[in-house]
C-alpha cells in the first residue's frame, strides 16, 4: 500500500510539548512533524500560543485532544467545539484527533478517558454524535482507540469490531494507538493482533507509540517511558498491513530531554523505511 | 441511550465518591466484569486513582507556591476534598480550580496559615494572565482625539489579563520567596505589611506591581465601570493620576459610555 499523495505529514513525529518548544524553535532538529495537544492552547493569548506559532512556521502539526467527550450522553459542547474550530483556523493542522471515549456526563468532566460500553445502543449513539462532530468542524476527524482499565457486564461485541463500526458508519478516520491495544489486550486477556484483523486499513491515518508502566496485575498506559519491545513488534505487524502511516512518538508523564524522543522517533522512522522499501 | 446515560452517571458517581468501598462503588461494580487478576471495584479503584491524581497535578501546576507552604502530602489532602465538592464544568482543565482560594478560607485545618487563601488568590491571578488575549499598550495621546463633549463619558478598561488583589498580608514577598528560583532569605515578616497588587502581563511579561493607595483606588474605580465625570469628582488628582497609570500599562483601553445623567 503507497502513502497518500494528498498529505503532507510522512514519516515518524514527536509530540510538543511546552518545555521542548523553545528549543525546537532555536535548534530546528529533523522531526518531520510535530502533535499538539489541543487543550493546552486554549487559552486567548500569551506565550504557549506565541510559541507555537512559531513551532507552525517551522513544521506541520496535527491537533489532538482529549476533550470532545465522544461517548458522553451529554449534548455536544459546542463551546469547546468552537475554540478548536477556531484553533484549527488558526494554526492549519493536518488533522484533527480525539479519542473513542467519554470524559463527561451531567455537565461534570472527570477529565480521564472513560470507555464505552460496546453495546449497539453505544455505537448507534457515537457515531451520530462524530457526524456532528465533523459537521460542525467541516472536516473528517480521527478517532483513537483509548487504553482501558475496565469491561462492562453488558457488552455485546468486542472493543475492536466496536472500534471498527465506529468508524465504518460515521465514515471517520482512524489513529491507531498500538500502545493502547497491546495493553488493552494483555489487561482483559485477548489478542493484540485482533486489532489489526479488524482494522480498516484505509483508515488509519496515524499511528501512536508510547511506553506503559507494568503495575501490580495490570499494564497502565502512562505515557512516560520508552517504547517497550513487544509494542514495537506489534508496531512492525501493524505497518506490514497499513503500510508506511505517520507515527507519533507520545510522552506525558517524566518528559526527557527532547533527544530521547527524536531517538525514539528514529527508531519508528527505521521501520516505516524499512516497510516503505518492501512495498 | 437510557442504559447508556444510566451507566455513565453511575461510573462517573463511583469514581467521584469520596468513600472508596460505599454505596457508589458497590452499585457501579455489578456493571463491571472482574478479571483474573482484578475484582470488579479494583477496576474501579484504577480510574480512582488516575482522576484523582489529574486533578492533583493540575492544581499543584497552577498553586505551586501554595503546595510549597503547606507540603505536597497536606496540598494533595486538600485538592481530595475539593474536587469532591466542586465539579470541573469545562473540557478544559485549565477553567479548573477557580474556586479554591475560597474552598482553602473555610478549611480548618489550613488555618495556621491566615494569608494561604490570599496567596492561592495570587496564582489563579497569574494563571488568568498568563493565557489572557495579547494587547498593544494604550497610547496616551488616543485620549486627546476624543472631542471635549465627550470627554465625560469615557470608560476605561484594565489591560484583559490584569487582576487586582488585596491582602492585609505581604503576599507578594510570601509568593517570591517561594519561587523554584529565589536565593535570598526565605523568612517574611507578617508584620510587614497589607499588599494592593496588580497582576498581569506586559506583551509576554508577567508582572506583579504593587500599587500605592492613589493608584488602586482609581484602578478599582475603573473596575467599576466609572465614567470619566464620576472619576473626576472622586479623584482630584485626575490630570496626572490617569496619564501616570496609562504609562504603567495598567490601563489598556477605553471606550464612550452612555450619555446619561
Amino acid at each position: 500500500m503507497s502513502e497518500r499523495a494528498d498529505v503532507q505529514i510522512r514519516g515518524a513525529g514527536i509530540g510538543l510539548r511546552s518545555q521542548h518548544q523553545q528549543e525546537i524553535i532555536d535548534r530546528q532538529p529533523s522531526v518531520p512533524w510535530f502533535e499538539v495537544l489541543s487543550e493546552n492552547y486554549y487559552g486567548a493569548g500569551g506565550t504557549a500560543l506565541a510559541k507555537l506559532e512559531k513551532v507552525r512556521n517551522l513544521y506541520p502539526i496535527t491537533l489532538h485532544g482529549v476533550g470532545m467527550s465522544l461517548g458522553s450522553t451529554d449534548p455536544l459542547n459546542f463551546e469547546y467545539l468552537a475554540r478548536l474550530k477556531s484553533l484549527a483556523d488558526r494554526f492549519e493542522p493536518e488533522w484533527v484527533s480525539d479519542h473513542l471515549a467519554w470524559i463527561s456526563v451531567g455537565g461534570e468532566y472527570v477529565h480521564d478517558l472513560l470507555p464505552l460500553p460496546c453495546t449497539q445502543e453505544a455505537l448507534d449513539h457515537v457515531v451520530a454524535r462524530i457526524d456532528q462532530v465533523q459537521d460542525f468542524l467541516g472536516r473528517r476527524i480521527l478517532i483513537e482507540n483509548p487504553s482501558t482499565y475496565l469491561s462492562y457486564t453488558d457488552a455485546e461485541m468486542p472493543e475492536w469490531e466496536f472500534f471498527r463500526e465506529v468508524a465504518e458508519l460515521s465514515d471517520c478516520d482512524i489513529l491507531f494507538d498500538v500502545n493502547n491495544a497491546y495493553v488493552n489486550a494483555s489487561n482483559h486477556g485477548f489478542a493484540a493482533t485482533s486489532y489489526l484483523d479488524a482494522l480498516p486499513l484505509a483508515r488509519v491515518r496515524e499511528i501512536h507509540l508510547a511506553g506503559f508502566a507494568q503495575l501490580d496485575s495490570y499494564l497502565f498506559d502512562t505515557h512516560g517511558d520508552r517504547i517497550h519491545p513487544p509494542v514495537w513488534e506489534l508496531y512492525q505487524l501493524t505497518i506490514q498491513r497499513t503500510g508506511p502511516v505517520p507515527t507519533l512518538i507520545e510522552w506525558d508523564t517524566n518528559i526527557p530531554d527532547l533527544g530521547v524522543l527524536v531517538a525514539e522517533a528514529e527508531k519508528a522512522q527505521a521501520q516505516l523505511d524499512a516497510v516503505s522499501c518492501s512495498a | 441511550m437510557q442504559r447508556l446515560n444510566q451507566l455513565q452517571h453511575r461510573l462517573r458517581e463511583a469514581i467521584m465518591a469520596a468513600d472508596a468501598d460505599g454505596t457508589a462503588v458497590r452499585v457501579a461494580s455489578k456493571t463491571v466484569n472482574a478479571t483474573r487478576g482484578l475484582s470488579s471495584p479494583e477496576h474501579l479503584r484504577i480510574y480512582r486513582r488516575a482522576v484523582t491524581g489529574t486533578f492533583k497535578r493540575a492544581l499543584g501546576q497552577l498553586y505551586p507556591v501554595t503546595m510549597r507552604l503547606l507540603g505536597q502530602q497536606f496540598f494533595d489532602g486538600m485538592v481530595c476534598r475539593y474536587m469532591r465538592i466542586t465539579p470541573s464544568l469545562s473540557p478544559d482543565l485549565a477553567d479548573y480550580g477557580s474556586s479554591f482560594a475560597e474552598f482553602i478560607e473555610g478549611f480548618e485545618p489550613a488555618a495556621g496559615l491566615p494569608y494561604l487563601p490570599d496567596v492561592a488568590r495570587l496564582e489563579w491571578a497569574w494563571h488568568r494572565a498568563f493565557s489572557a488575549a495579547d494587547e498593544t499598550a494604550l497610547n496616551i495621546d488616543a485620549l486627546s482625539e476624543v472631542p471635549e463633549s465627550d470627554r465625560a463619558r469615557l470608560l476605561f478598561a484594565l489591560p484583559a489579563s490584569a487582576s487586582l488583589l488585596a491582602s492585609q498580608y505581604p503576599v507578594q514577598r510570601i509568593w517570591q520567596v517561594n519561587q523554584e528560583d529565589w536565593s535570598g532569605s526565605e523568612e517574611v515578616n507578617l508584620d510587614e505589611g497589607a499588599a494592593r497588587l496588580i497582576i498581569w502581563r506586559r506583551g509576554y511579561d508577567m508582572r506583579i506591581d504593587p500599587l500605592h493607595d492613589s493608584e488602586w483606588s482609581l484602578l478599582s474605580a475603573l473596575t467599576q465601570n466609572m465614567p470619566m465625570r464620576k472619576l473626576s469628582q472622586s479623584f482630584p488628582d485626575m490630570a496626572t493620576l490617569l496619564p501616570h497609570c496609562v504609562e504603567h500599562g495598567w490601563i489598556a483601553g477605553f471606550k464612550l459610555g452612555e450619555s446619561t445623567d
